[in-house]
């Protein structure tokens, strides 16, 4: 299916067609009720882009679907596998089949650039050790970084480059599905729009399918094919960013309308 | 484009025979029969297993060419790595040509293998033949970087990160050192501007200081030395038992607790107990900018943080010391009472007698130097801590080393200087 001509959270349309299925996700914690019956169907090989106020639980769901908190209720089904079933093998046919990139990069703070780039090379893959060096050498120049950067440690590194240190991890293993949390928080412009581009192009060569969350309109307009736009518990709307805009009601014609999405989006 | 495993073993153990999956219809003219088995494989995906990888080189022709076939991917090119590499190593006499027509699965990791074992580059790209779904953009986009993985840095000899390390030691051993000496009289004068004018000196953090790391430890610090004052009384009776003068137990009680152990056993304590506390809480707010915000919000670091967990210790400490003087000689009273069958006034009287208040004195003299040394370096590993998690690691675990090491040489320059006093 055309990522263009699929306009609702629930798609008709085969699993095999699907990166990520989540049908009726709750999300809850004590009384305050995060996500109630969310529906949403990924593409395969598709850029989604997912936005919503701060509190909407944008990062919650993520981690609903990587495995990392359990929702409340529902069911996630990520590459035909359910991610929450009892059953270990289900969990582990997806183990490195996606990558992660989260907020603040999430290195391993002891371990230098190229280590961190080897560590899922190491865990899931019996490559010779120099071959792994070399593979971890060649994620970490496709992610974009000076070869110098490979022998630093995390804490040496700009807010940028730690962010493409985590992308080259991510793509360690040429996952399926990328997921990336806030990719362009924090960086200026340029940088933010290089690492857009980036993203484009690992996504093309890769043949990805990107789960990206931001808050960045220019984000949203250069890397993304669908954007799914989060409030109220559930996914409010959804399909390319140009059919949103003109369909924008509520949250998101204030989201879209206000200066500064007038000022991205023109 | 993944291999994955077997999803479904029923569906496994119907398949004795192994298939390659196809990318596009035109290589199925080329591919040996496939059996057909009666399932519906659509709600699976692909999930065929994995195909070895190999290669050979053919060089009937006027160029030679590299045939790959199987998967490529990072789960196979491990175990073709080593007799790939010496392909790699002949130069220009390198392939020209890859035959991708047997090729299935391919991801960067394989692209890269192959396009290494190539001549080939961005300028001069080798030649593809064959057709596949993905070979050529991979291959393309590989290209860009693998003269860049050739110019990475060799990682340096075992020998000579050895002598980098040691040296480095040394430097830091030696900054170390000033650094401490610095902050001693940062902290003195920070303490002396307090304490000239007390309203500066934010009492409720003191208080807060007092009671974890002074109140809290009254249990800890009062068990211990009543073991060790029994331990003590144990092994003076064991000897002195010998030269029939086990009386003098009592002495050696009084002499060991009042002058060394007590004070000793609190300073081992509080080094270990409040030093990684007050690291580990500094620095931790030195990791979220805290002390930053502090600064720039007009407050001295040193004011806030320092001053009162200095004071707290100072009051403190001579209290526990105190506290575990008293627990040692009970816990040696005790042992000496019921092996000797000395009566409490007996030991008591003797204790006054012979051993005096000066021992007392002598003891709770090293306290306050040792609640200042404790204080002060664990403060300053805090503020030393950088951004990141393994600095907090290492100068929590520097500040605990140093104030041990610091009280124990610290109670030998007393002893030294007691005995040139005549105490």
């Amino acid at each position: 299916m055309n990522p263009a001509d699929a306009l609702t959270p629930i798609l008709d349309i085969p699993d095999e067609e699907v990166a990520i299925r989540l049908r009726g996700i709750g999300n809850r914690f004590g009384d305050v009720v995060i996500h109630e019956h969310l529906d949403l169907d990924v593409l395969r090989g598709e850029t989604i882009g997912i936005v919503g106020g701060s509190g909407t639980g944008k990062s919650v769901l993520m981690r609903a679907i990587i495995g990392l908190r359990p929702p409340s209720e529902g069911n996630v089904m990520v590459l035909g596998h359910n991610v929450w079933s009892n059953d270990p093998s289900e969990r582990k046919a997806l183990d490195a089949r996606w990558g992660v990139m989260f907020q603040d990069g999430a290195l391993f703070s002891n371990l230098t650039v190229r280590e961190n780039v080897m560590v899922p090379l190491t865990e899931h893959t019996s490559l010779p050790p120099k071959l792994a060096l070399e593979i971890a050498d060649l994620k970490i120049l496709m992610a974009g970084l000076p070869p110098s950067s490979a022998d630093k440690l995390p804490s040496e590194l700009s807010g940028g480059m730690r962010k493409r240190a985590a992308l080259a991890r991510a793509i360690a293993l040429d996952p399926d599905i990328l997921f990336l949390d806030e990719p362009t928080a924090g960086l200026d412009p340029i940088t933010a729009g290089k690492f857009d581009a980036l993203v484009n192009e690992l996504k093309e060569t890769l043949g990805l399918t990107v789960f990206l969350i931001t808050h960045d309109l220019d984000t949203l307009r250069d890397a993304c094919d669908r954007v799914a736009a989060l409030a109220e518990g559930k996914v409010i709307a959804i399909g390319p960013l140009d059919h949103l805009r003109e369909h924008a009601t509520g949250w998101l014609s204030e989201y879209f309308g206000g200066p500064r999405g007038r000022a991205a989006l023109g | 484009m993944r291999v994955s495993p077997f999803s479904n073993k029923a569906l496994a153990s119907k398949l004795d025979f192994v298939s390659p999956r196809v990318h596009n219809d035109s290589k199925l003219n080329t591919l040996p029969p496939i059996l057909v088995v009666d399932q519906d494989f659509s709600q699976e995906g692909p999930f065929l297993p994995e195909q070895e990888a190999q290669f050979a080189i053919d060089r009937s022709g006027p160029a030679p060419v590299l045939r790959v076939t199987g998967d490529w991917t990072i789960h196979t090119i491990g175990s073709i790595d080593a007799e790939l590499r010496p392909v790699r190593d002949l130069d220009a006499d390198r392939p020209t040509i890859v035959d991708v027509s047997g090729l299935i699965d391919l991801d960067t990791a394989g692209a890269y293998v192959i396009e290494k074992a190539l001549r080939s580059s961005e300028a001069e790209p080798a030649q593809m033949i064959g057709k596949h779904a993905v070979a050529g953009r991979m291959l393309a986009e590989v290209r860009k970087f693998t003269a860049g993985c050739d110019a990475l840095p060799e990682p340096i000899a075992l020998w000579r990160q050895l002598l980098d390390r040691i040296g480095r030691g040394m430097v830091q051993v030696y900054d170390e050192m000033i650094d401490t000496v610095g902050f001693f009289g940062e902290t003195v004068v920070a303490c002396g501007k307090a304490l000239s004018n007390p309203r500066r000196v934010r009492w409720l953090p003191t208080f807060a200081v007092a009671e974890s790391a002074g109140l809290n430890a009254v249990p800890i610090v009062m068990t211990l030395s009543f073991f060790i004052g029994a331990v003590i009384a144990f092994l003076g009776k064991t000897i002195l038992q010998d030269f029939g003068a086990s009386v003098f137990t009592i002495e050696l009680v009084g002499f060991a607790v009042l002058r060394e152990f007590g004070v000793l056993i609190t300073a081992i304590i509080l080094a270990g107990r409040s030093d990684s506390s007050f690291t580990a809480q500094i620095g931790s707010m030195k990791m979220t900018q805290e002390i930053d915000a502090m600064r720039i919000l007009g407050m001295s670091p040193m004011e806030m943080l320092v001053v009162p967990r200095v004071i707290a210790l100072l009051v403190m400490f001579p209290i526990l010391t105190f506290l575990a003087m008293i627990a040692g000689i009970a816990g040696g009273a005790i042992v000496t009472m019921l092996t000797l069958d000395i009566s409490p006034t007996l030991f008591f009287n003797r204790l006054n007698d012979n051993v005096g208040v000066d021992q007392f004195w002598a003891g709770m003299g090293k306290a306050p130097v040792f609640a200042f040394i404790i204080a002060i370096i664990g403060c300053r590993q805090g503020l030393n801590v950088e951004s990141d998690v393994i600095s907090l690691g290492q100068r929590t675990t520097a500040s605990v080393v140093q104030a041990l090491f610091m009280v124990i040489v610290v109670e030998a320059i007393f002893a030294l200087i007691y005995m040139e006093l005549g105490i």
